[in-house]
């Protein structure tokens, strides 16, 4: 079976400015921060006024917070950041739901001429956009730059059970407990690797457990 | 598409619906269906006048569902080359026409969330079909008809009736003008905008789309180009090895094809790129005129498409 050196992989690119668009809507998870700071600099060099119609929904990593701290999404140290490069609209949220659901609601509401950044690991640009995808954002809308972990979703073509946080090769699903081969078949529907059933030939016989995705 | 591929059609409806404007329905010689198509489709219409044969496209206007006949819209062209006239003077009910198969290069977005749709004058006539897939899709959208003068304003009774609110008229004569940057300004995301009208109309509206923020894969438009009349070159077919006159009224392809060489087209209105030919030589200058060549590929004049464009030169060699 076909494992690697298939098309639908994604392919990211680091993200870049698109000063054409009126509005700038931007999603990142931890280290995500990073890519999207940078962009806010282009955009500073740019033109200013992209600063003013730009928005950040944004989930800081739990780590980054200072010792000892209780954990608290609007002082994140990444929050702040964006902040201080001078974006008036800033919002953290606690995890990954949230953010969706408040950029569902903000897609609703969205204008054409809008353009969407994401930055994160690959499973969070995943989520984003397959909610995109829902609102007829086309390719020249989009900009992702996939960054921390490459930990996949994957998607029990057996079940249709959904494992998150997958960094092996192979892996029990969540659903049906068969052990599921990871391939890089996507989907952008789903937002996930297919998996399927390793042993179904020869029952019990797995090929070593590797961490791969990491 | 060449001739062989063509589909004899009779003449079984004329109707004058404006000064400039006919509407034609076009049934198949000895019954049956037409074939299927999509809102937006064109056909290239075979003439054969007196003295040359004239190959034009019209967008097809009727209702998709709807293949036993075909509806066209011809709006009698001040500068003809001879096609707009021949439909409107020679054409009579019972006359026999050949078509190529309809071909689309301006169908709708399947999965846009709302529909913006432009016309100006005879641009109409794509939209209209378009509009007839729209019906019943549930899918939200508005159409923004400009015209001349109400006299001018055609198929008006069949989109009042059709589209009620949804229709929105602008009459130059009463100076009434579409808005077309808070329109614009203010769509959904996930909207597509569809523009068919003169030339000036269509670069407007792309500009203003684009001045909004509007990427490029949601602005649609088809503008078919009469090929210009101009001054007479000499051109040379590389690999049939012939020399082929091209006179002032007749375009580049017409005279490729009279020498008896094909090449391949679809729209002949410079939009779908089919015609696209190689330049091995070149003592002057290329006169482009299509809509498909990037600036860049213009400037460069190693292509070209002999539908609608031309050249002003000493020496032309194609690769032909």
């Amino acid at each position: 079976m076909l494992v690697t050196g298939i098309k639908s992989k994604p392919v990211y690119a680091p993200l870049q400015a698109d000063t054409r668009g009126r509005y700038h809507l931007m999603l990142g998870l931890g280290v995500g921060a990073a890519p999207l700071l940078r962009v806010i600099d282009e955009m500073r060099a740019a033109a200013a006024s992209g600063l003013k119609t730009t928005r950040v929904l944004f989930v800081p990593d739990p780590g980054a917070a200072p010792p000892g701290a209780a954990p608290d999404a609007q002082a994140a140290p990444e929050v702040v950041a964006f902040k201080a490069a001078g974006i008036g609209d800033v919002q953290a949220f606690g995890g990954t739901a949230a953010l969706l659901e408040q950029f569902r609601t903000t897609l609703a509401q969205s204008l054409m001429g809008t353009r969407l950044y994401v930055a994160g690991p690959e499973s969070f640009i995943g989520l984003a956009m397959k909610i995109a995808l829902e609102f007829n954002l086309n390719k020249d809308e989009i900009r992702a730059e996939e960054c921390g972990s490459l930990a996949r979703r994957v998607y029990c073509i057996h079940c249709r059970t959904t494992t998150e946080f997958v960094r092996t090769n192979i892996v029990r699903c969540a659903g049906c407990a068969r052990w599921l081969l990871v391939r890089d078949h996507y989907s952008r529907r789903l937002a996930a690797y297919m998996g399927v059933m390793v042993d179904a030939e020869a029952p019990g016989e797995l090929p070593p457990l590797k961490e791969v995705f990491l | 598409m060449n001739d062989a591929q063509t589909i004899a059609v009779e003449v079984v409806g004329i109707e004058q619906v404006t000064p400039l404007i006919k509407h034609f329905k076009l049934a198949p010689v000895g019954g049956g269906l037409l074939p299927v198509f999509s809102g937006g489709s064109h056909i290239i219409v075979v003439m054969q006048a007196k003295d040359r044969v004239h190959k034009n496209p019209y967008s097809l206007l009727g209702s998709p569902s709807q293949l036993t006949t075909y509806e066209i819209g011809v709006r009698r062209m001040e500068e003809s080359r001879g096609g707009s006239h021949f439909m409107h003077d020679a054409v009579k009910l019972g006359s026999r026409l050949e078509i190529a198969h309809p071909v689309n290069l301006f169908g709708l977005d399947k999965i846009a969330r709302k529909h913006v749709l432009i016309a100006g004058g005879i641009g109409i006539t794509p939209i209209l079909a378009q509009l007839e897939d729209l019906h019943g899709g549930g899918v939200p959208y508005e159409l923004h008809y400009s015209v001349r003068s109400a006299e001018h304003a055609a198929f008006l009774e069949r989109l009042r009736r059709r589209e009620g609110a949804r229709l929105h008229i602008y009459y130059d004569s009463d100076g009434q003008l579409i808005p077309f940057e808070p329109l614009l300004a203010a769509q959904p995301l996930g909207t597509h905008v569809y523009v068919c009208g003169p030339a000036g109309m269509i670069k407007h509206v792309i500009g203003t789309a684009q001045a909004s923020g509007w990427p490029d894969s949601h602005i649609h438009w088809e503008q078919f180009s009469a090929p210009p009349v101009g001054d007479a070159f000499e051109v040379f077919l590389a690999r049939s090895k012939i020399s082929v006159h091209v006179p002032p009224d007749q375009s580049l392809l017409e005279s490729i094809e009279a020498a008896g060489v094909e090449v391949p087209y679809l729209c002949r209105g410079g939009v779908c790129g089919f015609c696209h030919t190689r330049v091995l030589e070149l003592d002057g200058e290329l006169m482009h005129n299509d809509h498909f060549l990037s600036n860049a590929d213009k400037a460069n004049a190693k292509n070209i498409m002999p539908c609608v464009s031309r050249a002003r030169c000493k020496r032309l060699v194609l690769d032909l």
